[in-house]
């Protein structure tokens, strides 16, 4: 009997060390997320991965129980069934230690990378350059501190941090820039604000990430309320933003 | 048959007058949203004294005796009945239904999404197909649990013989054909297409099929509300001698749990839907930016009803799954209390938690961490869930029917879910994920994984109590692994296109994205395919099925101790309960005793020996 228990218990700690190892070799060794594009990517993606390494040993853990409770404890019945498991109410002890660990789980995600990573994606407010954003339906116009504006294009320095200010003319539409990891709603009536600050140059034809696209439903042309992002070297963009400034 | 002809005529008849009354009022045209909504206000009256209010009710005030349908047989299913179990059927054939044109919907949306470009239908099509297939898969996961085993099983369990409030019961249920009706027909005012969430101020300026969304939608809530005091009144007030609150079965507890968050938080959404038809019809300006109005104001109004809503989801599924387990292990359910206790600890976290769906909003930042924090705290009780029904699992003597296969890949499902949830709890990954594909995922993982498989848990484990026939076991457990699989290959795509740029509710996206799509599709029509294998399981099992028996599982609690289907009134004598429901493995433990019955349950004097007490005396 004692026999039997031990090896339920052995059957368990197999598959879950098992599973472990295949959801870790999974989620490693597949590329889940696309490419960083900013600082903040950086901060979401690690916040991302932890809690991913977190779930999967939880995962794991509940996948093998299940497993082991198919494999060895299941039973024939002809007609109908006859006999009972024992007869195991509870275990104090043992819903006390869960509810601990699941507490203290809890209490740490939410630290970490809850509040730590919110202080870290916020950062401070200050902001080399303000770019102000404005939503209508079905597109985006962008103005730049020194006057330059652009319509359904938006370009960005590598390396400065930016500060969006976003409203909207008519409804709620959202800003959002998938290889930067961020965003904030466009809502009519208020100013909501976003800071970034890419990281690298490039364009919308190197990655299709790079490009703000509306992300709360707007109508006929949402899925089509998008515009390329590019990135340039702080040199390039002084230069691009004074022509067009100028030029305008 | 009789009353629901009266019914359409009265409710016609309704609609017309109210409609006209309003348009010579004011003028205008007779298609203008102020005279859809009283004409559809009247209508629902009209409908509803039609459908057997008049008979009854409205009959007593003015001194007359009421006029009790006399019907039987399965003509009763379409009239105004009295009995729960009556009304627990009906709810169960309307959500399938309703689950099944939902399901129709999603495939029509996987056809478009198969491809980037326009396909079949063009970006507003799309957008109507979407919000038809949200609202109404919605509508299934908050009723089709409650409504139907909440009414079917409730009372048996507690030893009763009807809810405490029969007629409003009735009321309850044939307040979803209006819903329906005005829902499949806002396309004739140019459809709705601002989700099931219907954010303004899309949801104030969009079509005129907007307004009958927030009729239907406001008169559902309305039945929610009637549902949850029937059911929290029906616990506390009708049990049987000696079912104390630490006997009931578990589904009575998460019933229970679910009801109070029905009754308490609806009138936030029924609320935040009448400002919109305010806006919409009286010039009001509550969401209106520009004018002085809030558009946050809805979400946080909205969200108040509509985060606790998923509770009123799955915690029935919990009570389900949970019975499932106990009864198929023959084991008492693990930590009894500490469930209980968990059930009413989400009922009440629930409604501190709604501003986690705004962490991109626009709102307040200092609230981001307060909700980020109750959040996570769910996992805690939930987390109690989970170890029941493993512990109870564990040692178990597991008869593998196809009740308990569904059981065990709830487990699994919601889990997922459940884990998936934490990124989107969490402030920093939600910036990015939030309204992106990877929340479709998890929606459905603990939507259609926690609520769907629960419901076919029950539907599978309570079918030869309701039907007294026996299902196709070979055939339900090849439904269940058809489904299972071909949500995972269906849903895990959808994970990855959240986090690699995929937003929700678009009609087209980018190139690079087609083939987790391409993949995605052709698995959602594999996974819908699996629906028609239940229908044939289920309508073959109810026409040609064996004989079910009284208690073909050996179970424990009350309602397998009645004839199957149970007796008009459910027992024909009073029941008396004098032990825990879960007494599995204990020689001698008892649940009930059924002194000076001769109900048709104990005929069999071996088998309700047996169940009786879940013991092997």
């Amino acid at each position: 009997m004692d026999q039997d228990r031990r090896n339920d218990w052995i059957w368990f700690g197999s598959l879950w060390a098992i599973f472990s190892a295949i959801g870790f070799y999974l989620v490693l060794g597949i590329d889940l997320l696309p490419a960083q594009w900013a600082h903040e990517a950086e901060i979401v993606d690690d916040a991302y991965i932890l809690l991913m390494g977190l779930s999967i040993p939880i995962f794991a853990g509940v996948a093998a129980a299940l497993l082991t409770s198919l494999l060895r404890f299941r039973v024939q019945v002809d007609d109908i069934p006859t006999e009972d498991g024992p007869p195991v109410h509870n275990n104090r002890n043992f819903v006390r230690l869960w509810v601990a660990s699941t507490l203290i789980l809890a209490l740490m995600i939410t630290v970490n990378p809850g509040f730590i990573g919110i202080a870290e994606l916020r950062g401070e407010p200050s902001a080399d350059i303000v770019v102000e954003v404005q939503a209508q339906r079905w597109s985006w116009k962008v103005n730049y501190e020194n006057g330059a504006e652009t319509f359904n294009q938006l370009y960005l320095p590598a390396d400065r941090r930016v500060r969006f200010d976003i409203t909207s003319l008519d409804l709620v539409h959202s800003f959002w820039i998938p290889g930067f990891r961020v965003k904030i709603d466009a809502v009519p009536g208020r100013v909501t604000y976003l800071y970034v600050t890419p990281e690298g140059v490039g364009s919308f034809e190197d990655d299709f990430n790079l490009r703000v696209q509306c992300a709360e439903i707007c109508g006929l042309g949402h899925a089509q309320m998008a515009m390329p992002v590019t990135v340039l070297s702080p040199a390039d963009f002084d230069a691009w933003v004074t022509d067009l400034a100028e030029g305008a | 048959m009789r009353q629901l002809l009266r019914a359409v005529i009265f409710g016609i008849l309704g609609y017309l007058i109210g409609a006209t009354l309003t348009w010579l009022v004011r003028g205008g045209s007779l298609g203008d949203e102020v005279c859809v909504v009283f004409g559809y206000v009247v209508g629902l009256v009209g409908w509803l004294f039609g459908i057997g209010m008049g008979d009854t009710w409205v009959r007593e005030w003015f001194g007359l005796p009421a006029r009790e349908s006399d019907v039987t047989g399965w003509k009763r299913y379409l009239g105004f009945s009295t009995d729960h179990k009556v009304i627990g059927v009906q709810y169960l054939a309307t959500f399938i239904v309703v689950l099944l044109l939902g399901g129709v919907a999603a495939m029509i949306i996987r056809f478009e999404l198969a491809q980037a470009g326009e396909g079949i239908l063009n970006a507003d099509r799309y957008n109507q197909v979407m919000s038809m297939h949200g609202i109404l898969m919605v509508a299934v996961a908050v009723a089709a649990i409650l409504g139907s085993f909440g009414n079917y099983l409730v009372p048996i369990m507690i030893g009763a013989d009807d809810m405490a409030f029969p007629r409003l019961n009735a009321v309850t249920f044939w307040l979803i054909p209006p819903v329906a009706i005005g829902l499949l027909a806002a396309p004739t005012l140019g459809s709705f297409d601002a989700g099931w969430t219907a954010y303004p101020p899309l949801s104030v300026v969009n079509n005129g099929g907007q307004i009958l969304f927030v009729l239907a939608v406001t008169t559902f809530g309305l039945s929610s509300i009637l549902g949850g005091l029937n059911v929290i009144t029906t616990i506390v007030t009708m049990r049987a001698p000696g079912m104390t609150w630490g006997r009931l079965p578990i589904f009575v507890w998460a019933a229970f749990a679910a009801s109070m968050i029905s009754l308490l938080t609806t009138q936030f959404f029924a609320a935040s839907l009448v400002l919109i038809a305010m806006d919409r019809v009286a010039g009001t300006v509550f969401f209106d930016g520009g004018a002085g109005g809030d558009p946050l104001l809805y979400q946080h109004l909205f969200w108040f009803y509509s985060h606790p809503a998923v509770y009123v989801m799955v915690l029935p599924g919990f009570g389900l799954v949970l019975e499932t387990i106990t009864h198929m292990s023959r084991k008492p359910l693990f930590a009894y209390k500490a469930v209980v206790v968990s059930l009413l600890t989400i009922a009440g976290l629930s409604v501190i938690v709604w501003a986690h769906h705004m962490f991109t909003s626009g709102m307040a930042e200092y609230l981001h961490g307060p909700f980020m924090f109750a959040t996570e705290m769910i996992s805690v009780p939930t987390g109690v869930i989970f170890l029941s029904a493993m512990a109870t699992l564990w040692r178990g003597k597991l008869w593998m029917k196809t009740p308990l296969f569904f059981a065990m890949i709830w487990i699994f499902q919601f889990l997922m879910g459940g884990v998936t949830g934490i990124f989107l709890a969490d402030v920093v990954t939600d910036v990015s994920l939030h309204d992106s594909y990877f929340v479709v995922a998890h929606f459905h993982y603990t939507i259609m994984g926690g609520m769907i498989f629960a419901f076919l848990t029950g539907i599978f484990f309570w079918f030869p109590k309701i039907t007294g026939r026996m299902i196709n076991d070979r055939l339900g457990i090849i439904f269940a692994l058809w489904l299972t699989i071909g949500f995972q290959l269906t849903f895990l795509p959808q994970f990855w296109l959240g986090t690699n740029g995929m937003n929700r509710r678009i009609a087209d996206y980018p190139d690079q994205l087609e083939g987790a799509n391409l993949f995605s599709s052709i698995s959602a029509f594999f996974l819908g395919g699996s629906f028609l294998l239940l229908i044939y399981i289920l309508l073959s099992a109810a026409r040609r099925g064996p004989k079910a028996g009284d208690n073909p599982w050996n179970a424990s609690t009350l309602e397998w101790q009645v004839s199957s289907p149970p007796p008009e009134h459910n027992f024909s004598g009073q029941p008396t309960v004098v032990g825990h429901p879960y007494g599995y493995g204990t020689a001698d433990s008892r649940h009930a005793e059924f002194a000076g019955m001769t109900a048709v349950g104990l005929a069999e004097p071996e088998q309700a020996g047996t169940g009786e007490g879940g013991d092997n005396e």
